[in-house]
Formats: structure tokens, C-alpha cells, sequence
């Protein structure tokens, strides 16, 4: 009896290092790039969703597997098991540490995760971009310097941008894969969203930059994608000049 | 039950209720439109919009096909002073017609539900050939949108209704002791409503197909090709369907149990339907509302969703959650009770915690309605409603987590039965758990905002639901395959199938996981040629995990037209439905059974479960 829980404890704690061990020592190279400053929260919420995850992972796994191999009938007659109908210790404790769990994630990284978010999103932007969904494209609009754009999103690094989100006809989605944001765009409402790029980058350099409508909206669906390019604060002043001429 | 006299179909005269159910629905549907037409032109307005003469044609058509399939003859007649017709209660003519009898309806249900699991697999397969390759591989996006969209409702509706239909049909009255269901001719409707349904969706690439998924979102539900409208009918008809099979095992369970079938000595089974019906019932008539809302935006020019009339898109997804997200507990729960009940007979142990288990389907049902908007997180509703919601969806995994407790907790100490149906139901518990595990990913609001409409959201509930509910399904196909069928399976076979299937189903969703989180949305026939490999590799185990069914079809198909005969209860289990013959007879027990104690009293010297008549003289005592 004390071996068939001594064996699959220890092969719990056994697995549940290795898995840490992985977990932790892949690390960000898990992840796509992370190229604005929200992306960080929802990469380390989901590090710490991993972290809690394994080792629950581990204690079903490994009881299940010993469970199998330990007790199966091998070729004897078919005769019955213990008749344990309940443990209430066990189930006492089950159901503190489920609930504890439980309960931690709700606060850490749920909670926590969602303040970090909030809490960025209220600050004052330094940018704000207009952007419209639709059959099948994205248009791309600086308000406050008369730009506007269907080719792509460009943005400076480094600086919070408030993206309002409108659609024109269905529901759409705008995705940012590179920054972690997305938000719809539904008829009759204006969505917002903002982060704060943190990377100069593009599409050529990693298909993470681009905003890839995430919500069916029919047969263009797919392809209902442009580019997003990064750049330095100069160099987009110098962008949004030779886009005000060009229009 | 009038059972003296059998009266028996022979040869093709069995099909004519079919023939006849045709003919009727198609003068109903002529009517219906004829009618529209007719009011429309007297009104003064273009008497051939389609739109309104499709809705009231099918309407007509549907009530047409159901009168001429049998609810004349063994229903309505009645209402007209007149006498019913008496039914067959044997020959495989039963099967093609209106039938009373819940063990001839569970059968109907079962086989048509594989049907449409294997065309619905096939679909699947379609898509993972065009996503074999970045680019256009076989089909454009419009097609592929269809095939994805159908792919999505067909498994929705074999999710929803295999086993509470299927299984349920078939086993609760046996497993509470009952000789038929409450409302029989209601549970026959319910069945019948299911053609209709099929052909309606088949119906839809005819039509120019329809691109909004299962989920209708407006406005695009609105402005879609006339596919969407015959997809709309056919998920309302379904719902309507559904709601009838609620109200049917909820009245049942109450009502019909033997005597001295406690709620404590009902098989788990049993509660986990009794959970899903009581959610069946209720939560479906608003995915009812939220589809006619769509219907009627379509049809007849309301702006329930139009916002450039007041109408609010947003309210439909609310409404259309409101029943979807409960409707996965629809779905699973069975799936609890059926590997629950395998994992106790086969490993011949007491069910561990049982009580705890009733329990935790009641508080599953419970928190299953105040979680819809955990699908909402980045759809623009009001984020105050963010932190409850994750509250609330977080709480399911204590319930969730019983039933794993229970699960092992029966495997251990326990004299384990390696064969197919056990292998499944393990196979069940190693699937969900990573179901469920990535479902709180899910429901964190900030690793959601990434993942929300993403292939991990895709990966997540084939794991929940096809990794889960149909491992359990298959689980309860080879575990009550003799019951039914009255024949054995071939083991060698159910066992590759098990290996072949488990392997290649884990290699074909693992890797989603990883595209979902590098940026695949989901509904898509495109992605960044840096998802190609993996995309490749995911096609190609889809292709080995579809052939797998093969070895299933065949197995099933051989062995209940030339397996070896099995005996009435060849797992040697305790619980009431291995107390009569396989296949039952009419009227499942030769008389009342009592039940004196619990079904799960393994390894209890002279336990009894019940008794079946002093006369029949069998008793499972050991």
C-alpha cells in the first residue's frame, strides 16, 4: 500500500520538475515576437498559467498511468476491487486545493494581469489612430494629421497609441498577433484598444506585425490582412509628410 | 403498450411512412409558400420574394413531413375521435419510421448521428487538404467558409444530441427501470424533426452556401448568401428538437424511476443526463430567440442587430451564449456519466465519491449559465463585465475537478479491465485534462486577449469536445455494443482502433496550440508561410486520425451483422440495463424490477443492486 503512493508521488514531483524545468528554461523562445509593451503581461500571465498548470498536469497524469499499469488484471479471474466509496479526507483536500487554485488564478495573473492591462490602457495617449473594418481591408486613419491609408498601419516605437476601432458593415476583429491586442469592430460602436509598440519592426521581418481581422466576417476573411511597420519617431514624421502630399 | 398481437413490416412497404412523409411535406411546403404568395400579392407587394416564401414553405413543409411520417397515424388521428394506428414492434421497419419504442429511437438516433459525425469528419478532412499548403491549395475561400461553417454545425448537432439521443434514449429507461420514456410519441417528434434538419443543411451549398460558422453573428448572418437562411431553419429546428429531448429525460428521470431507485442509487449515468436535460431544456430556447431575431433581420426587414436602426449586434452574441456556452455542458456531461460508469463496472470498484459527483453535475449546471460571456472578452462589451466572468468560468474547474478526482479515485485499488471501452474512457480522462487545463488560458482575460478567435481556441475544444465527449461516445459504443446490438465486437479491432485513434488524434491538436499562439486565427484557408510545416504535418496526422474510423465502421458494422452472439451481461456489471436480454425486449424487463441498493457496490459481499420478478429469478447478487 505505502509503495503505490510513495512510487506515483515521487514520479509526480519527478515530472512536475522536469516539466518546470522546461517551462522556465524555453522561456520566451516559446512565444512569437513581442513587440509592444502589453504583449509582456499576456506572455508572463500565460508563463505563470504554464507554471501552475504542470504540476497538475503531473498528479493526473502520473496516477492515471500507475493506476493502469499497477492495477490492471493480468489474466486472473474477474474478481472486485476494494469497496472504498469515499475518502472524505481526500475529497476534503481535493477540494481545497482545487478551489486555491482556482481562486489564485483568478487573482494572479487574472486579476493582476487585467489591472496591468486597464491600468496601461488609461493612461493619455501620444497618438491616436482611427482604424475601419470592412468587406474586406482595413483603412488606416491619423485624424489629427489628415493621413489616411488602406495599405498599411504604420506606428512610432515607443509611444502609447490609442487604436479606435469601427466597422462598416459586419463584424470584424483587429489583431495585432506581434503586439497581443485584439479587439472587435462592431457596427454602431466605437472599440478601443492601446498599447505602446516597443520594437521597431514589420511584416517582411515577421508575420506577427500585421493586423489580421480575427472575427468571420465571409469570403474575404482571410485575406483581410495589412502590414504593420514600426518605426522611429522621425521616421514616421517623415512617413505621415510624404503620405499628407501624396493624398 | 398493445404488445399481443406483433404486427411485423416486411419488405419495402416498411419505407413507405418515408415515401409518404416526402409527398406530405412537399405539398406542405407548396402550400406554405402558395400561401405567402397569395397574402403578398393581395397586399400589393412582390409576391416572389424568396425569403418569406422559403421560411413559411419550410414551416408548412415541415409540419407536412412529420404528419406523413407518422404523426397521423399513431398521434393525431386521435384528436379526430378517430383510432390510432396500431405500431409494429418488430422487424427492421421500425427503424425507418415513427416509432414509440425509446430503444428503437435510440438506435435511430445513434446511427444517424455516426452518419453524420463521419460526413462532418470528412469535411474536416477537406479543410485540412486546402490547409495542407499556405495559398490556395483545392478551394476558394467561399467554398472553404461553407465547408467549415457545415464541418462546425453538423458536429455541434452530433455533440449536442449522439448521446442524450443515442445513448440516453436507449439506457435511461433501463438503467431507472422504466419499460418506456414519459412522453413517447414527444421523444419519436424529436427524432423525426432531425431529417428536415439534415436536409436543410446539405441543402445549404445549393444555395450559395452560408460563411458565418455555426455562430450566425449579425450583421453578416444577414447580408450572407440565401445558404444562411436554410442553415438558420435548420438550427432552430434542431434547438426545437433538443428542447422536446429535455423536457422528455427531466419528466422521465422524476417520474419513472422503479421502485426503490433512490436519487443516491440512480447510476451516474443517469445524473449527468438529468443535468444536461435540465440545461437542454431551458438554456436552448434562447439560442431559439437569437436565431429567429436573425431570421426575421433577414426576411422581414426588422433591425434587431440593424445598427444603423437601433439594433445592437452585440446583444445576438449575448443571447447566442447564453445557450452555447451551457450547451457545451449539454455535451459533456454525458460524457462524465458514460466514462464514470465504464471506468466503475470495468474496473470493478465502487464509483468513488459518487455523491460528491451528483452533486458537482448540479453545480456544473449551475455556474454553466452565468459564464456566456467569457466568449465576449474582446468583443467591445462593457469591460466591467471582464473580472466576473473569469470568476465565474475559473469556479467550473472545481466541479470539473471532482469528476477527475472520482475518475482515479475508482481506478484505484481497483481489478482494471484493459479492453476498448476501458481504453477510452482513459483515453477520455488524459484528453480532457488537457482540455480542460488550456480552457483557463482561455479564461484569464489577459492571455484570452491574445488567444480569443485563435487555433488555440480550436485546439481547446477538440480537446474538450472531440478528444473528450467523442472518446466517451466511442467509449459507450463498444461498452453497450452487445446491449444493443446483442452481438460482440471484435476486441483486436476496438483496440487499433483505440491506439490508432488516440495517437494521431493527440499528434493533430497538439501542434494547433503552438499555430494559435504564433498568430492563426481561426476560420481561415490562409496563413503566414512560416506556419506551413507545422500546418503540413497537422493535415497529414488528420488524414491518419480520419482513417482510423475506418477500423471503427468496420467493426461495427461486421460484428452486428455476424458477430458472435453475446450474452445478456457479458461485463459482468451491476447496474439495471445488464438485467434483461441483449437486445432487451419490448417492454425491457419481464416485470417491474426493485431496486434495493446501490448499483456500484463492488467488491461487497451479497451487495444487491435490484431485483427483476421473483419469477424471472434474476438477481445480480454476487
Amino acid at each position: 500500500m505505502s509503495r503505490d503512493l510513495w512510487f506515483p508521488s515521487g514520479m509526480t514531483v519527478v515530472l512536475t520538475i522536469v516539466g518546470e524545468a522546461l517551462a522556465v528554461g524555453m522561456g520566451k523562445s516559446l512565444f512569437p515576437i513581442a513587440a509592444a509593451e502589453e504583449a509582456t503581461i499576456v506572455d508572463e500571465a500565460f508563463q505563470t498559467l504554464t507554471i501552475l498548470a504542470i504540476p497538475v498536469f503531473a498528479v493526473v497524469f502520473t496516477f492515471l498511468v500507475y493506476s493502469v499499469l499497477r492495477f490492471r488484471r493480468r489474466g486472473q479471474a474477474l474478481e472486485d476491487g476494494s469497496p472504498i466509496h469515499v475518502h472524505r479526507p481526500l475529497v476534503g483536500a481535493w477540494l481545497l486545493v482545487t478551489t486555491g487554485l482556482a481562486v489564485t488564478v483568478m487573482i494572479f495573473p487574472g486579476a493582476t494581469g487585467l489591472a496591468k492591462v486597464r491600468s496601461a490602457a488609461n493612461l493619455p495617449p501620444d497618438l491616436v489612430v482611427r482604424v475601419e473594418g470592412m468587406q474586406w481591408g482595413w483603412k488606416v486613419i491619423y485624424p489629427d494629421k489628415g493621413v489616411s491609408t488602406s495599405q498599411e498601419l504604420v506606428l512610432p516605437v515607443g509611444r502609447r497609441v490609442k487604436v479606435e476601432v469601427i466597422s462598416k458593415d459586419v463584424v470584424h476583429s483587429f489583431w495585432v498577433p506581434a503586439f497581443r491586442v485584439k479587439i472587435d469592430a462592431v457596427p454602431g460602436m466605437v472599440t478601443t484598444v492601446s498599447f505602446t509598440p516597443s520594437r521597431v519592426g514589420s511584416y517582411q521581418e515577421d508575420p506577427g506585425f500585421r493586423v489580421q481581422c480575427a472575427e468571420l466576417c465571409g469570403t474575404g476573411h482571410t485575406v483581410m490582412v495589412i502590414p504593420v511597420r514600426v518605426v522611429e519617431q522621425e521616421e514616421f514624421e517623415r512617413w505621415l509628410v510624404a503620405q499628407s502630399q501624396r493624398t | 403498450m398493445a404488445g399481443s398481437s406483433v404486427a411485423k413490416d416486411v419488405g419495402l412497404r416498411a419505407l413507405l411512412p418515408l415515401v409518404k412523409g416526402f409527398l406530405f411535406g412537399v405539398v406542405g411546403f407548396l402550400a406554405g409558400s402558395g400561401l405567402v404568395a397569395g397574402v403578398r400579392a393581395l397586399m400589393g407587394q412582390d409576391p416572389w420574394k424568396l425569403g418569406p416564401l422559403l421560411v413559411v414553405g419550410y414551416i408548412f413543409g415541415l409540419v407536412g413531413w412529420l404528419l406523413g411520417v407518422g404523426m397521423w397515424d399513431y398521434w393525431v388521428r386521435e384528436w379526430f375521435g378517430l383510432s390510432r394506428k396500431e405500431e409494429p414492434s418488430a422487424g427492421w421497419g421500425r427503424f425507418f419510421r415513427f416509432c414509440t419504442d425509446h430503444k428503437v429511437i435510440g438506435v435511430q438516433y445513434l446511427v444517424t448521428f455516426m452518419v453524420v459525425l463521419l460526413l462532418g469528419g470528412l469535411l474536416a478532412v477537406g479543410m485540412r487538404v486546402e490547409l495542407m499548403t499556405p495559398g490556395r491549395t483545392i478551394m476558394g475561400p467561399g467554398t472553404y467558409n461553407t465547408l467549415m461553417s457545415l464541418h462546425g454545425i453538423l458536429m455541434i448537432a452530433v455533440a449536442v444530441a449522439i448521446i442524450i439521443g443515442g445513448f440516453a434514449n436507449f439506457l435511461v429507461p433501463l438503467m431507472i427501470g422504466c419499460e418506456e420514456i414519459a412522453f413517447p410519441r414527444i421523444n419519436a417528434l424529436s427524432y423525426w424533426l432531425i431529417p428536415p434538419v439534415a436536409v436543410l443543411l446539405l441543402a445549404t451549398p445549393l444555395m450559395g452556401g452560408f460563411e458565418t460558422g455555426w455562430t450566425a453573428y449579425p450583421p453578416l448572418a444577414v447580408t450572407n448568401p440565401r445558404g444562411e437562411l436554410l442553415f438558420l431553419l435548420a438550427f432552430i429546428t434542431f434547438g426545437f428538437s433538443s428542447i422536446l429531448g429535455g423536457l422528455n429525460f427531466l419528466t422521465t428521470i422524476i417520474t419513472l424511476r422503479a421502485p426503490g431507485m433512490t436519487w443516491f442509487r440512480l447510476p451516474i449515468f443517469v445524473w449527468s443526463i438529468l443535468a444536461a436535460a435540465m440545461i437542454s431544456l431551458t438554456a436552448t430556447q434562447f439560442v431559439g430567440f437569437s436565431l429567429l431575431t436573425d431570421v426575421l433581420d433577414r426576411v422581414a426587414g426588422t433591425s434587431f442587430y440593424n445598427s444603423t436602426q437601433g439594433g445592437k449586434p452585440l446583444l445576438f452574441q449575448h443571447l447566442f451564449w447564453f445557450y452555447s456556452h451551457p450547451a457545451v455542458y449539454i455535451m459533456i456531461l454525458p460524457a462524465f456519466g458514460i466514462v464514470l460508469e465504464v471506468v466503475s463496472h470495468l474496473a470493478r470498484k465502487p464509483l468513488f465519491a459518487y455523491r460528491w459527483v451528483a452533486g458537482s453535475f448540479l453545480g456544473i449546471v449551475g455556474l454553466s449559465f452565468i459564464v456566456w460571456a467569457h466568449h465576449l472578452f474582446t468583443s467591445g462589451m462593457d469591460e466591467r463585465l471582464h473580472l466576473p466572468f473569469m470568476v465565474t468560468t475559473e469556479l467550473i474547474s472545481i466541479p470539473t475537478g471532482m469528476v477527475f478526482l472520482a475518475g482515479l479515485g475508482t481506478l484505484w485499488m481497483g481489478r482494471l479491465q484493459l479492453n476498448t471501452p476501458m481504453l477510452f474512457a482513459l483515453g477520455f480522462f488524459f484528453n480532457f485534462l488537457i482540455g480542460g487545463i488550456t480552457g483557463i488560458y482561455l479564461a484569464d482575460v489577459p492571455t484570452d486577449l491574445h488567444f480569443q478567435d485563435s487555433y488555440f481556441v480550436v485546439s481547446h475544444f477538440h480537446y474538450t469536445i472531440m478528444g473528450g465527449e467523442i472518446f466517451a461516445l466511442l467509449a459507450a459504443t463498444y461498452y453497450w455494443f452487445p446491449k444493443i446490438t446483442g452481438r460482440m465486437f471484435s476486441e483486436r479491432l476496438g483496440r487499433l482502433h483505440f491506439w490508432w485513434m488516440f495517437v494521431t488524434y493527440n499528434l493533430t491538436f497538439i501542434p494547433m496550440f503552438w499555430t494559435g499562439l504564433h498568430g492563426m486565427p481561426r476560420r481561415v484557408a490562409d496563413y503566414p508561410a512560416t506556419l506551413a510545416d507545422t500546418n503540413w504535418w497537422v493535415s497529414v496526422f488528420a488524414f491518419l486520425l480520419a482513417a482510423s474510423f475506418l477500423v471503427f465502421v468496420w467493426n461495427m458494422v461486421y460484428s452486428w451483422v455476424r458477430g458472435p452472439v453475446a450474452s445478456a451481461n457479458p461485463w459482468q456489471a451491476r447496474t439495471l440495463e445488464w438485467l434483461t436480454s441483449s437486445p432487451p425486449p419490448h417492454g425491457n424487463f419481464p416485470r417491474e424490477p426493485e431496486v434495493v441498493g446501490s448499483p456500484y457496490d463492488y467488491g461487497i459481499p451479497g451487495a444487491v443492486h435490484a431485483v427483476v420478478g421473483a419469477a424471472a429469478g434474476a438477481s445480480n447478487g454476487e
